[in-house]
């Protein structure tokens, strides 16, 4: 059974089709390389995958569903709930003065005990003479609004990169996207967030269970910086890394929720070939913490070097996939990707 | 690593201390009570603006909600008169609510659109409260508001150097509960937005809930703020007192300072409220003494060209030290603890410990 079943993926965008109707699958522990030229969509494909990108067609199935907010119970009485509240604040907004004056103004005595429950009446009464068309009706219309947007809005969220985060996808960008301000480990711990638990009230309040949060995290924070070979300078800012160890910090940031699937994209753009050696390293020691891995890659030493199987995408279309030897057996890849003449 | 000691708690033991040295002027109290008091608004801008990246243009706006829900429900001429202290609390909900409720149809929005409909928020306030007169009193204000009473005990408003003190008070409360914030999981992932929205969100982050929750605990520190604004006057001011300049001094006060900085904030409030305070206030009666009287000379009131001065102040930072006076600055703050560390860190002060 495949960890990640990709089916039929298409990402237009007006009339460019970047990917076109790409599948494939990704078992379990496995390190799968996707490659092809510039341009052939294979970071659309990673953005349509981690929910960057909502994919025209296709589906993302993890563990056997698709991650997406399906419609439930709760939607339902949030939409009901702000349109209520909605209706009742413009109804309110529109007729303040009238029943603040019969309601307060009209009860209130300095030095005298002040009759709530008449001001209640008093203010209600007001509320209901207010004639149909000057403050129900914008009420009523307001109040569907509100809902409608709600309505639309989930729409527009059924699918989100932070959703798709927490189920278990993690991944790093092709132009690293650090938090370059923050120090290393706050990196890291940024990583870890989905699977902190500590709520608002409890991080002002340094309850007990903030300071015993803190400390594990803190510790599992330096236990990924020295995963990845970084713990020495845990608390400089991300931003002073030279850029090697950025893709490090990177990698150590996305597996700090404890990912099932990591993606790399083009993890060794940019490194020397001591760097892509120890990166090689890093990718397969990743995958022993059994973590699957999918990366997109130029370097074809790399890919050749630690990929269990690879994908090839040209122009957005995927011709081909299979283990390594096969791939460089295959003429329409090799011409597509690595040059017609010399083959690898 | 060289031990620095926190700016933070070197501006609470100076602020404690001083009065000891200024002992009898009037408007040394005056400035600093209005110093404190914008710090606070700064303090709620800084999370909003510096913490979290969104650019809030209408901060003044949630001083007024603040001042003028403080009012309604403290005063006398309204049946409610909580008293003080609750008055406070419930001004500081009232404005996360007010912040909830600009933020939820709004802060899918970024960058200079959230900046005009916050601008535009501060605008509409301002008629809003002008013109309920039923409600807000138009421009007369509301007064006269209640003092604080501690265990029986009020102070009263000529008593300045208790109320120094209370100011002072509260703003290290609030100074405390924002530092615990930012140290923490939810004042990282504010930070982490700021940074790189996207890379956030791909963590794992809900991006509009994290904003929300930044936007509405800034506009609640900044309502405490204006309710304190009007409890010092004993009156909310008339509603012009929270126009859209007040907007920009604060978010002045963070750009001197540095954004993302909670020292910061507070030197900035010093430097932008006390040039407006106490260095105007000295020049004007300088020229006072000179008997240039302001209406034979427009340039004679510094009051006319104060802001020409504030302006001035912040070309100078973003000019010579963009990043701030004291900008945001990296420590062992954060959880920073060695890996084998079991037991968490006990006696945590306002600095989070830069051992």
């Amino acid at each position: 059974m495949s960890l990640l079943e990709v089916r039929d993926i298409t990402m237009r965008f007006g009339g460019l089709t970047a990917v076109d109707g790409v599948t494939f699958d990704v078992r379990q522990g496995e390190i799968l390389a996707v490659i092809g030229p510039n341009g052939a969509g294979k970071t659309t494909l990673f953005n349509a995958i981690t929910g960057v990108y909502e994919p025209t067609q296709g589906s993302v199935k993890f563990r056997g569903s698709q991650v997406r907010r399906n419609p439930d119970l709760q939607l339902v009485v949030r939409a009901a709930l702000v349109g209520i509240l909605g209706a009742i604040t413009t109804f309110v907004a529109l007729n303040v003065q009238e029943i603040w004056t019969a309601a307060i103004e009209a009860n209130y005595l300095l030095d005298t005990p002040f009759p709530w429950s008449k001001a209640l009446r008093d203010g209600w009464s007001t509320a209901r003479a207010v004639p149909l068309a000057w403050g129900v009706v914008p009420a009523v219309v307001g109040g569907m609004l509100g809902a409608a947007t709600v309505l639309a809005l989930w729409q527009r969220l059924r699918r989100t990169p932070d959703l798709i985060a927490r189920a278990g996808l993690a991944r790093t960008f092709q132009n690293i996207r650090l938090f370059t301000d923050l120090s290393l480990i706050e990196n890291v711990l940024v990583g870890m967030d989905s699977r902190l638990k500590c709520g608002y009230w409890t991080n002002v309040l340094r309850l007990p269970a903030f300071m015993r949060e803190r400390s594990q995290s803190a510790a599992e924070a330096m236990e990924l910086l020295a995963f990845v070979g970084l713990a020495d300078r845990a608390h400089a800012a991300a931003g002073s890394l030279p850029y090697g160890h950025r893709r490090r910090l990177e990698i150590a940031r996305a597996l700090a929720s404890q990912p099932a699937v990591l993606l790399l994209d083009e993890p060794a753009a940019g490194m020397n070939p001591s760097e892509v050696t120890s990166l090689m390293q890093l990718i397969r020691r990743v995958r022993d913490r059994g973590v699957t891995v999918i990366l997109i890659e130029h370097h074809m030493k790399l890919v050749m070097g630690i990929s269990d199987r690879i994908v090839v995408l040209q122009y957005g279309r995927k011709i081909g996939e299979g283990t390594p030897q096969e791939i460089q057996a295959d003429r329409r890849c090799i011409e597509a990707y690595l040059g017609a003449e010399d083959g690898l | 690593m060289r031990a620095r000691v926190n700016p933070i708690l070197i501006f609470f033991a100076v602020a404690a201390a001083l009065p000891m040295f200024f002992g009898a002027t009037g408007l040394f109290y005056d400035a600093f009570q209005s110093i404190f008091v914008f710090a606070l608004v700064g303090l709620g801008l800084n999370i909003i603006t510096g913490f979290t990246g969104m650019l809030n243009l209408g901060m003044a706006a949630f001083m007024a909600i603040g001042a003028y829900g403080f009012a309604i429900l403290t005063c006398d001429i309204y049946p409610f008169q909580v008293g003080f202290w609750w008055g406070l609390l419930l001004s500081g909900a009232i404005g996360a609510l007010a912040g909830f409720l600009l933020g939820a149809p709004t802060l899918g929005l970024s960058g200079d659109y959230l900046a005009i409909v916050t601008m535009g928020f501060g605008e509409i306030t301002l008629d809003v409260l002008k013109n309920l007169e039923v409600i807000t009193k138009g421009t007369q204000g509301i007064n006269p508001l209640p003092r604080p009473t501690i265990g029986g005990w009020t102070i009263e408003l000529q008593d300045e150097r208790s109320w120094y003190y209370l100011l002072l008070l509260i703003l290290a409360v609030a100074v405390l509960l924002v530092r615990r914030l930012e140290r923490s999981r939810t004042g990282r992932a504010w930070l982490s937005i700021r940074e790189d929205a996207l890379a956030s969100q791909c963590m794992g982050i809900p991006p509009k809930r994290t904003r929300m929750i930044a936007f509405a605990t800034g506009s609640a520190v900044a309502a405490i703020g204006g309710a304190l604004f009007a409890a010092l006057l004993s009156s909310t001011g008339e509603p012009n007192s929270y126009d859209f300049q007040v907007s920009i001094l604060a978010l002045c006060i963070i750009i001197v300072g540095g954004m993302g900085s909670i020292a910061g904030t507070l030197v900035g409030a010093v430097v932008m409220v006390g040039m407006n305070a106490i260095v105007l206030v000295k020049l004007a009666d300088w020229f006072g003494s000179r008997e240039q009287s302001s209406s034979s000379n427009v340039l004679a009131s510094p009051n006319n060209w104060k802001y020409l001065i504030f302006g001035l102040a912040l070309i100078l930072v973003v000019r010579l030290k963009p990043e701030g006076l004291l900008p945001p600055r990296l420590e062992g703050g954060t959880p920073a603890l060695p890996p084998d560390a079991s037991k968490p860190k006990s006696g945590v002060s306002i600095g989070g410990g830069g051992a």
